[in-house]
């Protein structure tokens, strides 16, 4: 390994190494950041890279969707087509659409772009979903960090904006038919909604514009806010560090995971190639919106099953249960997709946004925090959370009633009916559900018989563990934190911890606490709680 | 002028049945004349007769339909409380709704639903000469119905040549539409149709109920719209113009049978469509794909996440 | 039990690691003592570490291999799942050997550090409010220039935008009319005129007013033509007219476009006689001049008026009388002021 050579070329790299810092070092004096950035600390738990995922993926939307711009004409001009696909040949249809066909068919490589871009958004949207339940679950928005929980909501509301606007570039059937549902939804809103769709697409529906401004703001104005808000995310991800669950060694003050250079550059750069090859397969694979199939767009055709694209579900869903109840008088009219469509996703993200707040009122808890709750420790945050998912998944499934019917033999009156139920009884249920598990987990996770007598439990880089300064032997590693009352107390079930308040089994741990004692190993002592 | 064997498979094999009159002829002979051209061996089933009006099938239907109709048809069909008459139903309606399966129904009221054909062809055939010969045995021989339709085939439309696209007919071209010569290139004139013509008399008529895939539907009232992916060419053409309840029915002053036609042949393509893309997770759409994305995409890389990161 | 002062990061057989040089770096707070920051799994296993470096270089070479099939593909014209499959080896090829690689050769595990504090010390603190009320204080003085600079921007920033109107026309009337106009024949999208008689009882048909061709006006006046055979229709006073019957045959016309939102309303149950949107469900029941039966549709369908002319043709008596189409914040009653002649 180390011969002559090896070190006479280690010895010159580093020189060169040394030159070409000192010329950056001499202008821009970055090597002070340089050293901390390369040495700075990543928890590498894995439901840490969900974020990640959800960057990766987007990188890789921006990557193919250059790629797909090169080809797309952003034109309502009427053409004929002759291309390859015959099943089109000599039929009407608009430059976009026969832009994307031809993208599909004679653009070699373009329909693998293609479908890599569209899967790559259906699993986009899920990863920043993951992410966000993650960071919800967890308590991450806790101060300091409600900034970026504010940031990374814009962040979902404008790349489901941009998921839709892109889904709607093709001009086929079935985008087209959800154009004309947004175009209605839009001239819904109360005082300037008429006004705004036509401002939008310039005359009454269809006009001529739609597509080269949904390509505008596809391509340029959403990417755009998206880039600087993730940006603005990540540096403030940055600044503050990352949250890190509770658990032997790890304090309010210290940060355990990989240095970013090398390993978890690698790591991460693997990830990245991970999550591209599983978009690779998948756009390869399996077939993804075949807008050829569904024909172009004309304004008096449409298909059944017209739904949007999963992550706006939600509100297709909500907008087939609300019942039928508009407002009209004095001559003015709240049109009925307003409430679904506008209304309901505006409550819904206002209350997201609020959370911070109202978790803080809701615990009391207005200090920092850098370790992350256990779910369950947060009964009834948790079951908020399960509510909401519920009423997602409700008004997602609502979406495909026609669906369901059709593949169950169900009238989708009937299915209809469930869904409105189940939008207001599934919550309900679910939440009371989680919060009586995590209630019972609580209880049986901080059983007596159960604790630990001690010991740090260190999970060494092979994946074993062992027992820390206590010869009790590793026998306890493994449950060890299982069986912890909650969160930190760990090691010493004898002395004031986070379990030392009587009676916290029941609930709100963490209330009075300012740091979540680990007596553990790491610096020395920072008794500066919370302001 | 080729045929491929999409439009082979328009033509459906066990009933073939034609009516010979007025410009169905000029159409049906033309069809026989292009089949036997492309196929002068094999192409039997376009050489099949008509509606039988062979007095012995006519019979043997009717001691059918009395052994397995009558109960609910009444005797001769001329209705029951439990269900409609038959006199002008015609022979399309008796061959749709026998050669898919959907009569005899177990329950009178429910939604006849395509399965697997009670009766077999020769029997169905006997049937359908019965139903055809209702109007003369209840002597209204005014009161007639559709007959079964003719298909006319796909235009070969492969003009061009020597292009990319054309080495690559076979990825999504349509199948059978593979020519030698250009001499009909294009819309050919004659009677055939083109997948484009039956796309867009598709995605116009059909599409809102059946899907712009053909992978069915939902009405109102629990109605099931269905799938046409085990529908022949014969069929399609059959219940546009029978309109078998709750579908609405389409006249030829609507839907011309060269249109009618165009449909069928397109929805024949549809059952195999270029899935260019891979595969076609049943073309329902969006709702599948989320699916798909969500459970295997987003699944895959989580388990990644796992491997690489810890779990503690 | 004892606290203990050792680091989170001792390996394998629990005993400590010495750190080397890093301790006595320039910023001590990143490193703490004891933690060693080049060990890595096979560090101490020369064997182990040249299996783990030939399992990596496999993965790679997977990656190497995968590309000179992807470019033969590419050459040869490009098939997708040929594509999709090799792109994925490539890919897995390198994210696997990136990972293996993280995790048998190099160092970097489970160092601890102390996070900092990332917030600014209370002088700080003090010094920008100084430093903002320098400007700040002054400023607020001069109450007749806030006065004033509060009017020009307010007035100024409403001016600015005015050019966002552009992008669209005002809509004015065009929401409440068609392109139906008294007298237009019913044509089908082939321009092909529709006669009463046309179509079978149960029929159904999308018809247009004659000569309209902008994708607007098809948008907007696309229109069902049924028949309805000798059942039962809820003609509502002064509309008889409306629906003309041949040999007890009733044809209606309504509006294609959903009242909810705005799809074509397409699906026609013609056991239930009932118009199905295929967006939401919206259900309109035919014979009760398309009033809403299910769904989140509050309105009917709009009602062509429709009379037959001397060659037999179906024509319109006019546009429709109300506006069509889903509801938008000025439509009011939706009444348009049209009169059928």
């Amino acid at each position: 390994m180390s011969t002559t050579d090896e070190r006479m070329a280690a010895r010159k790299r580093a020189e060169v190494e040394r030159q070409a810092l000192d010329a950056i070092d001499d202008r821009l004096g970055s090597s002070s950041f340089l050293r901390s950035a390369m040495d700075k600390i990543f928890p590498d738990h894995w439901s840490f890279m969900v974020g990640e995922i959800s960057m990766y993926t987007l990188l890789i939307l921006i990557i193919t969707g250059v790629y797909l711009a090169g080809f797309y004409h952003a034109s309502n001009t009427v053409v004929t087509y002759h291309g390859s696909y015959k099943p089109l040949d000599g039929v009407k249809m608009t430059d976009a659409y026969r832009s994307v066909i031809n993208i599909s068919f004679d653009v070699r490589a373009g329909l693998v772009m293609r479908q890599i871009h569209h899967w790559a958004a259906v699993v986009f949207l899920a990863a920043v979903a993951f992410h966000l339940c993650r960071i919800f679950f967890t308590g991450a928005f806790r101060k300091p960090r409600e900034t970026n929980w504010i940031i990374g909501l814009t962040l979902l509301l404008v790349v489901m904006l941009e998921g839709y606007t892109g889904y709607s570039l093709p001009d086929d059937l079935l985008s087209g038919t959800g154009v004309r549902v947004v175009y209605s939804i839009i001239e819904s809103i109360p005082f300037i909604g008429t006004w705004l769709a036509y401002v939008i697409i310039g005359t009454t529906y269809p006009g001529e514009n739609i597509e080269p401004r949904l390509f505008v703001i596809h391509e340029f104005l959403f990417p755009l806010i998206i880039i600087g808000l993730l940006t603005a995310h990540l540096m403030i991800l940055w600044r503050q560090k990352h949250t890190d669950f509770p658990g032997p060694g790890k304090t309010e003050h210290n940060i355990v995971g990989s240095r970013l250079w090398p390993q978890y550059t690698l790591k991460s750069a693997g990830l990245f190639m991970i999550v591209f090859a599983v978009l690779a397969a998948m756009g390869g694979l399996i077939q993804i919106n075949p807008i050829w199939i569904y024909g172009p767009y004309t304004p008096y055709a449409v298909s059944a099953g017209s739904q949007p694209d999963w992550y706006v579900g939600w509100l297709d869903g909500a907008v087939r249960l609300w019942p039928h109840w508009e407002f009209r008088s004095w001559g003015h009219e709240i049109a009925n997709p307003f409430f679904p469509g506008i209304l309901m996703p505006g409550i819904v993200f206002s209350i997201m946004y609020a959370w911070p707040l109202i978790d803080k009122r809701l615990y009391h808890d207005y200090a920092e925090h850098n370790l992350l709750d256990r779910p369950r420790d947060k009964a009834a945050r948790t079951a908020i959370g399960v509510a909401a998912i519920t009423f997602f998944a409700d008004c997602t499934f609502a979406s495909a009633t026609d669906l369901l019917g059709n593949n169950f033999q169900m009238p989708f009156e009937r299915l209809i009916e469930i869904f409105q139920y189940g939008a207001f009884v599934g919550p309900i249920v679910a939440g009371v559900i989680a919060y009586k598990v995590c209630k019972s987990l609580q209880l049986s996770s901080s059983h007596p018989i159960k604790r630990p007598t001690g010991g740090i439990i260190i999970r060494s880089a092979e994946g074993g563990y062992h027992t820390l300064g206590d010869d009790h032997g590793a026998g306890h590693g493994a449950d060890g934190r299982a069986g912890n009352g909650h969160s930190v107390d760990g090691h010493d079930g004898d002395t004031v911890g986070a379990d030392g308040h009587p009676g916290d089994g029941q609930g709100r741990p963490d209330d009075e606490i300012e740091e979540p004692v680990v007596a553990a190993p790491a610096p020395p002592a920072q008794e500066s709680g919370p302001s | 002028m080729t045929l491929g064997p999409v439009t082979l498979r328009a033509v459906d094999h066990r009933v073939m049945p034609r009516r010979y009159s007025g410009p169905a002829l000029v159409v049906a002979l033309a069809a026989v004349a292009f089949s036997v051209m492309a196929f002068s061996a094999g192409s039997g089933s376009a050489a099949e007769p008509p509606v039988s009006t062979n007095p012995a099938d006519i019979q043997a239907g009717d001691a059918l339909f009395t052994a397995h109709c009558s109960s609910c048809h009444g005797n001769n069909g001329v209705g029951s409380v439990k269900a409609p008459a038959l006199i002008n139903s015609g022979a399309a309606a008796a061959d749709f709704y026998l050669s898919t399966g959907r009569m005899p129904l177990a329950e009178p009221g429910d939604q006849a639903q395509r399965t697997r054909p009670f009766f077999k062809p020769p029997e169905i055939r006997q049937l359908v000469a019965y139903v055809n010969a209702l109007p003369q045995i209840n002597g209204q021989p005014n009161n007639t119905g559709p007959t079964i339709p003719s298909i006319s085939p796909v235009c070969d439309t492969s003009g061009g040549a020597g292009n990319v696209a054309d080495a690559q007919k076979g990825d999504y071209g349509f199948e059978g539409a593979g020519g030698q010569g250009g001499a009909l290139g294009g819309h050919g004139p004659g009677p055939c149709t083109t997948l484009a013509q039956g796309l867009q008399l598709f995605s116009l008529n059909c599409a809102q109920c059946h899907d712009a895939s053909g992978s069915g539907g939902m009405l109102s009232k629990g109605n099931v719209v269905p799938s046409l992916k085990d529908a022949t060419a014969v069929q399609v053409a059959e219940a546009i113009r029978v309109g078998p309840q709750p579908m609405p029915i389409f006249g030829p002053r609507e839907l011309s049978d060269e249109q009618v036609s165009a449909i069928s042949n397109y929805v024949q393509y549809l059952r195999k469509p270029a899935d260019r893309g891979g595969l076609g997770i049943a073309h329902f759409g969006p709702v599948p794909e989320g699916f798909v994305g969500i459970v295997i995409g987003l699944f895959i890389m989580l388990v990644a996440t796992r491997l690489i990161g810890t779990r503690e | 039990m004892t606290t203990t002062n050792e680091p989170a990061t001792s390996h394998r057989d629990g005993s400590p690691v010495v750190r080397s040089d890093l301790t006595e770096g320039p910023y001590p707070e990143d490193t703490p003592p004891g933690q060693d920051d080049t060990w890595y799994r096979f560090r101490n296993d020369p064997a182990g570490a040249r299996r783990a470096e030939l399992r990596i270089a496999v993965c790679f070479m997977v990656t190497a291999a995968a590309s000179v099939a992807l470019a033969v593909v590419y050459v040869l014209g490009g098939q997708p799942q040929a594509e999709g499959a090799l792109l994925f080896f490539a890919f897995t090829g390198l994210g696997v050997g990136f990972v293996l690689w993280a995790r048998d050769l190099l160092p970097g595990h489970d160092i601890a550090e102390d996070r900092g504090d990332h917030s600014g010390s209370e002088t700080a603190r003090q010094m920008v409010v100084g430093a903002l009320n320098r400007g700040l204080d002054p400023m607020m003085e001069r109450r007749l220039l806030l006065k004033v600079l509060g009017l020009a921007g307010g007035v100024f920033g409403i001016v600015i935008a005015f050019p966002i109107a552009s992008f669209g026309e005002r809509p004015l009337r065009t929401l409440y009319h068609t392109a139906w106009r008294p007298g237009l024949r019913l044509v089908a999208d082939d321009g092909t005129p529709v006669r009463l008689g046309d179509l079978p009882i149960n029929g159904i048909m999308t018809v247009f007013p004659e000569g309209v061709t902008d994708d607007n006006g098809l948008a907007a006046s696309q229109t069902l033509l049924l028949n309805i055979g000798d059942l039962p229709f809820k003609v509502y006073p002064g509309h008889g007219d409306w629906s003309p019957i041949l040999n007890g045959q009733r044809y209606v016309a309504f509006s294609k476009v959903c009242t909810h939102a705005g799809c074509p309303v397409g699906l026609y149950n013609r056991g239930s006689h009932q118009l199905v949107c295929p967006c939401h469900q919206s259900t309109f029941d035919v014979l009760g001049r398309c009033n809403p039966v299910f769904g989140p549709a509050s309105r009917s369908l709009p009602q062509l008026p429709m009379a037959v002319n001397g060659d037999g043709y179906l024509v319109a008596r006019s546009d429709y009388t109300e506006a069509i189409g889903p509801g938008f914040w000025n439509r009011g009653d939706g009444s348009n002021g049209v009169k059928p002649t």
